[in-house]
């Protein structure tokens, strides 16, 4: 378990991204104040989901093959993705934007 | 096709010109290597692509370009065509994007045209396949000029500035009026004229002898008077009331390289009888700023014709700006944009864009006269006896000078066919293959020529 510092809330509007380099990449979202954490990496290609589109019903679309997630549970929404994206624990402690990661072995 | 074929077609030296040349599919074919692809194209207008990830989806001739801003501020622009099976990976006409995505197997390519993600990488190519030599391909030269983005697949051509030689003078007096430049305002027109490429881009070169006949009845609906108000301030409002040809002051005429431009001297800085008042009066209002910046002859001049070989035309004071992109021999795309000064006031700007779709928007007054013209030249043209009359080319025939005023290049009297003869002199050279070093000295042997005559 490794807690990673991300950013200040300031620092990441609403609904835009960062992505953070852990093992694996997480990438952290705004969606009108709420914080997401999820697995960087698409589940159906290499693809960055910090660079992804941030929609308005708390979702992200892939920028390259338009699969989409759900921010609050991973949940891949359409194909080209079947698998989910999995979600890590985060705080924001005195506007500072924290991530918890179980880093790969 | 020898260049004995090719130079047959046109004789500039006696002003006849063979109609094949409008026609003639196996011409065509060369145009697209040999003029296409080896001339400097206008691609976009800056002011469309802001932002990392904007882009403007175009054409080179026949070839479809993506022209892009990348991350770090500088333009590139790229084939839309995926390498994988030739589909264009972007279909929008302009916007933002994070990359571009083949809607057919789904090769994805950066912004900057690198190949980055293919599905099923692993399984399908078992890691045989090297994404970095199948990322878009680069238009090779690409250089801006005062807010005009331009590409050349010619590694071998000139610059941009010794490209456009005399003709930048000229541009200038387009795209420098005022501090600051120039943007896009409002979307980009586009229409198909059932012509061929060159009757669109000769006349905007060379051609102001139709104005008075083909335009008559614009310009008699369009005289200045308070009855003919559309919005504001009438059309035409506080402007020069006769047509600048009939002001008694005489013009120019300059053809160089190719290119070609026209305009009357006038008293006062009048963009013609074509444009609204308020943006008639813009223009006298900014007057001065204009003549400290450009000099008397170019802050006046808002009425002409201009075209930057091969297929960008513009005219002064309507501010249009339009490609003539080539759709086979018998065919344009004509993609029409409004240029306005950056620091003119937004009404203006909205003025400025009524008066431009009036009169040379696809509807326009003045546009659906010039149009007309080419289409039905293009219908008698499927005649067989009509491909072989050679058509008259010698207006002001051994009149061409050097003036001695700062008015640069090789000039005549405004009406005039002299910015013609360049203009297939021109395409003679570069439809014979010769490399870039004989096109210039042909241009030069040219100019030299036709003063001396």
């Amino acid at each position: 378990m490794t807690r990673f510092h991300v950013c200040s809330l300031s620092e990441l509007p609403s609904g835009e991204a960062k992505r953070v380099e852990s093992d694996p990449a997480v990438a952290v979202f705004n969606v009108e104040g709420e914080i997401f954490a999820l697995a960087d990496q698409c589940t159906h290609g290499d693809a960055s989901m910090a660079d992804g589109y941030v929609e308005d019903d708390c979702t992200v679309e892939c920028p390259l093959h338009a699969a989409r997630f759900c921010l609050r549970t991973g949940k891949a929404l359409s194909q080209p993705a079947y698998i989910d994206l999995a979600t890590f624990p985060v705080a924001v402690e005195d506007g500072e934007i924290y991530v918890t990661v179980e880093t790969a072995a | 096709m020898t260049e004995d074929d090719i130079r047959a077609l046109v004789d500039t030296r006696n002003g006849t010109v063979k109609p094949a040349i409008y026609t003639d599919p196996a011409l065509y074919e060369l145009e697209l290597e040999r003029v296409f692809a080896r001339t400097w194209l206008f691609l976009a207008h800056e002011s469309q692509i802001p932002k990392a990830g904007d882009f403007f989806n175009t054409y080179m001739g026949e070839d479809p370009v993506l022209v892009v801003r990348q991350k770090d501020g500088s333009i590139a622009a790229m084939m839309n065509q995926c390498r994988h099976r030739g589909m264009k990976v972007c279909h929008a006409d302009s916007g933002n994007t994070r990359a571009f995505t083949c809607p057919y197997h789904g090769w994805a390519y950066g912004v900057d045209g690198g190949l980055q993600m293919v599905p099923l990488e692993k399984e399908a190519y078992r890691g045989k396949l090297d994404k970095s030599k199948w990322g878009l391909v680069k238009v090779p030269r690409l250089e801006t000029y005062k807010g005009l983005v331009f590409g050349n697949w010619d590694e071998g051509a000139p610059s941009l500035v010794d490209y456009l030689g005399d003709m930048a003078w000229y541009l200038d007096g387009f795209l420098d009026r005022r501090e600051g430049g120039t943007e896009v305002v409002g979307g980009i027109h586009k229409w198909v004229i059932e012509c061929n490429w060159k009757f669109a881009a000769e006349q905007f070169c060379s051609d102001q002898y139709h104005a008075p006949y083909t335009h008559a009845s614009a310009i008699q609906v369009l005289a200045p008077t308070p009855q003919n108000k559309t919005e504001g301030k009438p059309l035409g409002d506080g402007q020069t009331q006769r047509p600048a040809w009939a002001n008694g002051l005489g013009g120019v005429q300059f053809g160089g390289k190719g290119h070609g431009s026209a305009f009357f001297f006038t008293e006062n800085a009048d963009a013609n009888v074509w444009v609204g008042g308020e943006v008639s009066e813009y223009f006298r209002d900014t007057y001065a700023e204009a003549e400290a910046r450009l000099g008397k002859v170019r802050a006046l001049r808002l009425a002409g014709h201009n075209t930057m070989f091969p297929t960008l035309s513009w005219l002064n004071g309507t501010q249009t700006l339009r490609v003539w992109h080539p759709r086979g021999p018998n065919e344009i795309e004509a993609w029409v944009f409004c240029i306005a000064d950056k620091a003119a006031p937004p009404e203006v700007k909205e003025a400025l864009k009524r008066s431009h779709a009036r009169a040379f928007g696809p509807a326009g007054f003045l546009e659906q006269d010039d149009s007309e013209n080419w289409v039905e030249v293009q219908k008698v043209l499927r005649g067989h006896k009509a491909r072989q009359t050679d058509f008259c080319m010698q207006m002001g025939l051994g009149f061409e000078e050097r003036r001695d005023d700062g008015i640069p290049g090789v000039t005549n009297g405004t009406f005039a066919e002299t910015a013609a003869r360049g203009f297939y002199q021109h395409w003679v050279e570069l439809m014979s293959g010769k490399s870039w070093p004989e096109i210039e000295a042909a241009a030069a042997q040219w100019e030299q020529e036709v003063v001396d005559a």
